[in-house]
């Protein structure tokens, strides 16, 4: 049922950093947050057990991009185990960042983390609003698979960056909104930065595509759309002015600061509009975890209906769809929420929610197209997925009981 | 009561490196963008080897123009017919 206090969804989707390496130091202040004890671990290549330190740099210590292609993560996951009966143990991460760089003392860095005071925007927001335990990335795999899964609700059966065509009735959420006359946008940063929902949605929905400085002016005047999705910038390159413009995305080795004051100007851009601020539920995720450490195995979910070949997994094992990928940060901000919301996982088995990117476009849908067919064109996996526009309250919070941001 | 500002730290310049080696994510980009610049290149073609002194009615002009139109100017918005 749709929530009548909601009148935009705005979708900022950072990229590659796991819940833990984020947001784990986090349950040292508030206990129902699941993140770390500091206990955890991982063997390295030479058997030695490896703790999660609170040690995460802004940028350097990256400079190896950690895997997170399929095998890869297969390999976090199952800790190298193969066949039939394997239990999933988060214990091969720290082995599969030896991968990249065959150097056993700087494996060791995948399993550092963040301090709250190192990221003062992202500890704010999940702090004064809402935190989920348990929103995890779609596909145990990379970025374009994953970012698919907030579009469409499924990848089409990939599980890498490969390009695809829909051969399914299926339709982006941008294509459902525009078509029900909704109104909808995917903001990317600039042109040099351009976006990462490419192939289909450019070629057949160019009209849904703004750039950030649109989504700033749209907040300003009070246009922004009904659902918007924000992208940040993905690479370090000169202004038009020949100023330099930082890569925002968290990435690695993009530094996470830029990351944070990109978060903080979407929000603010929000914020300091009053009645944008009372009418939008802004969700800040990440796309999937970067390879960076996660103690919390990723439950079973609702097959797509899709199968992926041995050979496009690379493991020598077919995937339904029906094991999710590994836990990310995710916060939703509105007045609506009080403040130190912790919405519940895999850590409650009685209460707990589980969410992924399909519980994206199932909310917008839900939110905005309450007529959408919902028999033809969705994924099984998208009608299962949770929605998070009931965590708003009848309450909403003054003026003065929110934070503002100084950039 | 005002609100309370929290302040967020500026990212050093140095941080700054448009020399770094492009990710793996950067290079699929790249790629993606040079399919979606395929269909673009493959319609204008197409475009290119219609004869607009031909069209003669306001259907062919229309869809002409249209055709012409997404390529040159693709964020234009879609309008409903009466």
């Amino acid at each position: 049922m749709a929530n009548d206090k909601v009148k935009h969804i705005v979708v900022l989707m950072m990229e590659n950093r796991s819940f833990d390496h984020m947001l784990g130091a986090l349950r040292a202040k508030n206990p129902k947050i699941a993140g770390l004890t500091g206990n955890e671990s991982n063997p390295d290549t030479n058997g030695t057990l490896v703790k999660v330190q609170a040690s995460a740099q802004f940028q350097g210590q990256l400079e190896n991009d950690p895997d997170h292609h399929f095998p890869g993560v297969d390999l976090q996951v199952f800790g190298g185990a193969q066949g039939e009966g394997r239990v999933a143990n988060m214990q091969g991460f720290v082995k599969s960042y030896f991968t990249q760089a065959n150097d056993v003392n700087r494996s060791h860095a995948i399993m550092n983390y963040f301090t709250p005071d190192q990221l003062p925007v992202l500890t704010e927001l999940a702090m004064e609003f809402a935190v989920f335990n348990g929103w995890f990335s779609s596909i145990p795999g990379p970025t374009i698979c994953n970012r698919a899964f907030a579009h469409y609700g499924t990848s089409f059966g990939q599980v890498g960056m490969d390009i695809f065509y829909l051969l399914d009735p299926i339709l982006s959420i941008y294509e459902r909104m525009v078509n029900a006359g909704r109104t909808s946008k995917i903001y990317y940063y600039d042109q040099q930065s351009s976006t990462m929902e490419v192939v289909n949605l450019l070629k057949n929905e160019p009209q849904v595509f703004a750039t950030f400085d649109q989504f700033l002016a749209d907040c300003k005047s009070g246009s922004l759309p009904q659902y918007s999705f924000v992208e940040p910038c993905y690479n370090d390159h000169p202004g038009d002015d020949g100023g330099q413009i930082l890569a925002s995305d968290q990435h690695p080795d993009h530094d996470i600061r830029e990351g944070e004051r990109f978060i903080a100007t979407v929000f603010n851009a929000i914020r300091t509009n009053p009645d944008l601020w009372q009418s939008t539920a802004l969700l800040i995720v990440y796309d999937e975890h970067g390879g960076l450490y996660d103690h919390v195995v990723p439950p079973s979910c609702t097959p797509d209906g899709y199968v992926a070949q041995p050979a496009d997994t690379g493991t020598g094992m077919p995937f339904a769809f029906d094991r999710l990928g590994i836990r990310v940060p995710a916060i939703l901000v509105s007045p609506w929420i009080q403040r130190g919301t912790v919405v519940p996982g895999a850590e409650d088995p009685a209460q707990g929610r589980i969410f992924e990117h399909a519980s994206i476009p199932a909310t917008v849908t839900g939110q905005f197209l309450p007529n959408f067919d919902q028999n033809n064109k969705r994924t099984v996996r998208e009608k299962g997925a949770a929605t998070f526009l009931d965590l708003l309250t009848d309450q909403m919070r003054p003026d003065d009981d929110c934070i503002v941001f100084n950039l | 009561m005002p609100a309370r500002i929290v302040p967020v730290p500026k990212t050093p310049r140095e941080s700054y490196n448009p020399d770094r080696r492009a990710s793996s994510l950067l290079r699929a980009q790249i790629l993606h963008l040079y399919e979606a610049l395929k269909w673009h290149v493959a319609e204008a073609q197409a475009l290119m080897a219609i004869n607009p002194r031909r069209l003669r009615t306001e259907r062919e002009v229309s869809e002409y123009a249209r055709r012409v139109s997404r390529v040159l100017h693709p964020h234009a918005a879609k309008r409903q017919g009466k």
